[in-house]
């Protein structure tokens, strides 16, 4: 039973970083129906961005989130400016490439620039736990955890609260008649993007001491982002979130009664058998 | 017969070509390029003519070359009738699959696509009694070609690779030709149109979907083990991985998809294009293609066969 608990609330603490990857892009297809196949790769450029303020300025991993995330906006925003932007009216498959041409041109970069070294970023509390009964949670994947939490409800107050939430909402919900009412769509995409881009940049910083750092990690990020995102549903930002959660359960709890090698297996596995048996996700009706 | 004379005179003068090129390093480039022609080639049946975006092509190409390379030895299967036995399993397993994905549409396809190249990849990675893991293996000594008493030849030097690969591309060259003017070819582009109008027409949507995965997963599996036996080695990430998928969309994408003549201009941009500057980027390849999709998309959306056609019909009617 305590393995069951442990392996389950891992599983829960970690999933919190995949909803945040998966909420970034659901909200980019919720107002673009642009599916960013560079998600994975902005996790990186957190990952690195986050490397680098500790290595270079000392500044701990989880304060720099409050660095990374602006940062992460406006590359996300620039981005949208320049190349997104230019196909909102294309294929869908178009718009596929154009981002899996990003992400390629983001990790390559990298590569080019830090090379393909595998670096680890160790804090002091990296391989310490807290006690909680019987169970021990890892200090790093608790704060982590924290954090996001902090981040999701803050994205959800200013969606549901706010104006400009209200309109990015809006823009999803039906873009032509957003624009009738006198939202600017152009802008809330270039919101939405930067947004997007700001929290895979989040979930980068928050996993940069947990995982290591190498130009090709955002793959597996990306695959994750969609296996989430259509579990949840596609653009339903609480289905996100509980998709995350259920994905980063079923991987740890997959690693100890199946295999730990087979953690991945099943969790794409499990994608199929949503994409086939409901293709609409958890809450697939419910936009946001 | 005007369409075809070109391509016969391309494939004439490239069979001369190693009678005066002697140097290694110009043939591994030409074999290069006929590897990239048949990978583009193969995806451009299903993702060019049917519109069918799969990226996880790398499924097939890497059954081939394990495929070939276990059979080779484990059970010392010389690669020329191995080859078939990995070309079908890979058909078998894409008609599996595909019976099951092909139900989903746009982006739905794309991502059950990776994923069923990542559950292969994974598989693959550790079903070690079989693969040898994440280690991969070195191909075992390729036995000498024979035809009867005589040795054609012995794999030691790069010009047999060379027509070898030749072959395989102009295969897979005849292959598009074929399926383009078929009764087939013109269901797959009718499906890739307007999908719905093509079913009420009463075009089989399934079965022409799941034939064209088939002869595209057999030459994918065909140009992945000869890529295999060319290079030596084979382990998961560099045979399943999702740059091999990319790899072949791309080089469809960039020369112009469903077109016979794109993938031929693709992988000449893109291999020469990756060799010039391998120098300067070393691993970060993918760069090239990166840079080049994003151009191509956002200036010439039918690649560059059709900016070059675009082009030429302006050029013959000016207003």
């Amino acid at each position: 039973m305590a393995v069951f608990l442990q392996s389950a609330l891992s599983g829960i603490l970690i999933g919190g970083v995949y909803a945040l990857t998966g909420i970034g892009l659901t909200l980019i297809f919720g107002v673009m129906r642009v599916i960013n196949f560079a998600q994975g790769e902005l996790v990186m450029v957190g990952m690195y961005c986050t490397f680098w303020l500790f290595v270079l300025a000392g500044i701990d991993p989880f304060l720099s989130v409050v660095l990374t995330m602006p940062a992460l906006f406006l590359l996300g925003a620039l981005l949208q400016r320049t190349l997104i932007n230019r196909v909102l009216d294309a294929l869908p498959q178009n718009q596929i490439l154009l981002t899996i041409g990003i992400g390629l041109v983001l990790s390559n970069t990298a590569m080019l620039v830090f090379t393909s070294d595998y670096r680890i970023l160790s804090t002091s509390y990296s391989s310490s736990s807290v006690a909680l009964g019987v169970i021990r949670l890892s200090t790093p994947l608790l704060f982590c955890f924290l954090i996001t939490a902090v981040i999701t409800a803050a994205l959800y107050w200013f969606l549901v609260k706010t104006d400009t939430g209200h309109a990015i909402r809006a823009t999803a919900q039906d873009r032509d008649a957003a624009q009738l009412m006198g939202v600017n769509v152009r802008y809330m995409g270039v919101l939405a993007f930067g947004l997007g881009s700001a929290l895979a940049g989040a979930a980068g910083a928050l996993v940069a001491p947990i995982y290591y750092i190498y130009p090709q990690v955002g793959g597996a990020f990306t695959l994750k982002a969609f296996v989430v995102v259509v579990l949840g549903g596609m653009g339903s930002i609480i289905g996100a979130a509980l998709g995350g959660i259920l994905i980063g359960m079923s991987e740890s709890l997959a690693a100890v009664y199946i295999a730990a090698d087979m953690k991945d297996l099943c969790v794409y596995v499990i994608f199929l058998l949503v994409l086939l048996l409901k293709p609409s996700g958890l809450l697939g009706k419910s936009r946001m | 017969m005007r369409t075809l004379l070109p391509w016969a005179v391309a494939a004439v003068v490239l069979a001369l070509v190693p009678l005066w090129v002697q140097s290694p390093y110009a043939l591994h480039i030409f074999i290069l390029l006929f590897i990239a022609i048949a990978l583009g080639e193969s995806w451009n049946v299903i993702g060019g003519f049917a519109g069918q975006y799969s990226v996880g092509h790398a499924a097939w190409y890497g059954l081939g070359a394990y495929g070939a390379f276990i059979l080779l030895q484990r059970k010392a299967i010389a690669p020329w009738f191995g080859v078939w036995v990995a070309v079908a399993a890979a058909v078998i397993v894409a008609l599996a699959v595909g019976w099951i994905t092909f139900r989903l549409r746009g982006p739905y396809f794309v991502l059950a696509s990776i994923a069923v190249a990542e559950i292969i990849r994974l598989a693959a990675l550790n079903w070690k009694e079989l693969t040898n893991g994440a280690e991969g293996i070195l191909a075992a000594d390729v036995p000498p070609l024979r035809l009867g008493g005589t040795v054609i030849t012995d794999w030691n030097s790069k010009t047999p690779y060379y027509y070898m690969g030749l072959a395989m591309a102009l295969f897979c060259i005849a292959v598009n030709f074929l399926v383009k003017r078929s009764k087939l070819g013109y269901y797959l582009q009718a499906i890739r149109e307007d999908q719905d109008a093509a079913h009420s027409l009463g075009i089989p949507l399934t079965l022409s979907k799941n034939t064209a995965l088939a002869i595209s997963a057999a030459c994918t599996a065909l140009a992945g083990s000869f890529a295999a036996f060319y290079v030596g080695f084979i382990e998961p990430q560099g045979v399943f991985g999702i740059e091999v998928s990319i790899q072949m969309v791309l080089t469809c994408i960039i020369g112009g998809i469903g077109t016979v003549a794109g993938p031929v201009i693709g992988a000449v941009v893109v291999v020469l294009l990756s060799e010039a500057l391998r120098a300067s980027l070393s691993s970060a390849h993918l760069l090239v293609y990166g840079v080049l999709v994003i151009i191509v998309i956002l200036t010439m959306p039918d690649g560059f066969v059709g900016f070059i056609a675009q082009r030429l019909r302006r050029k013959a009617a000016p207003a």
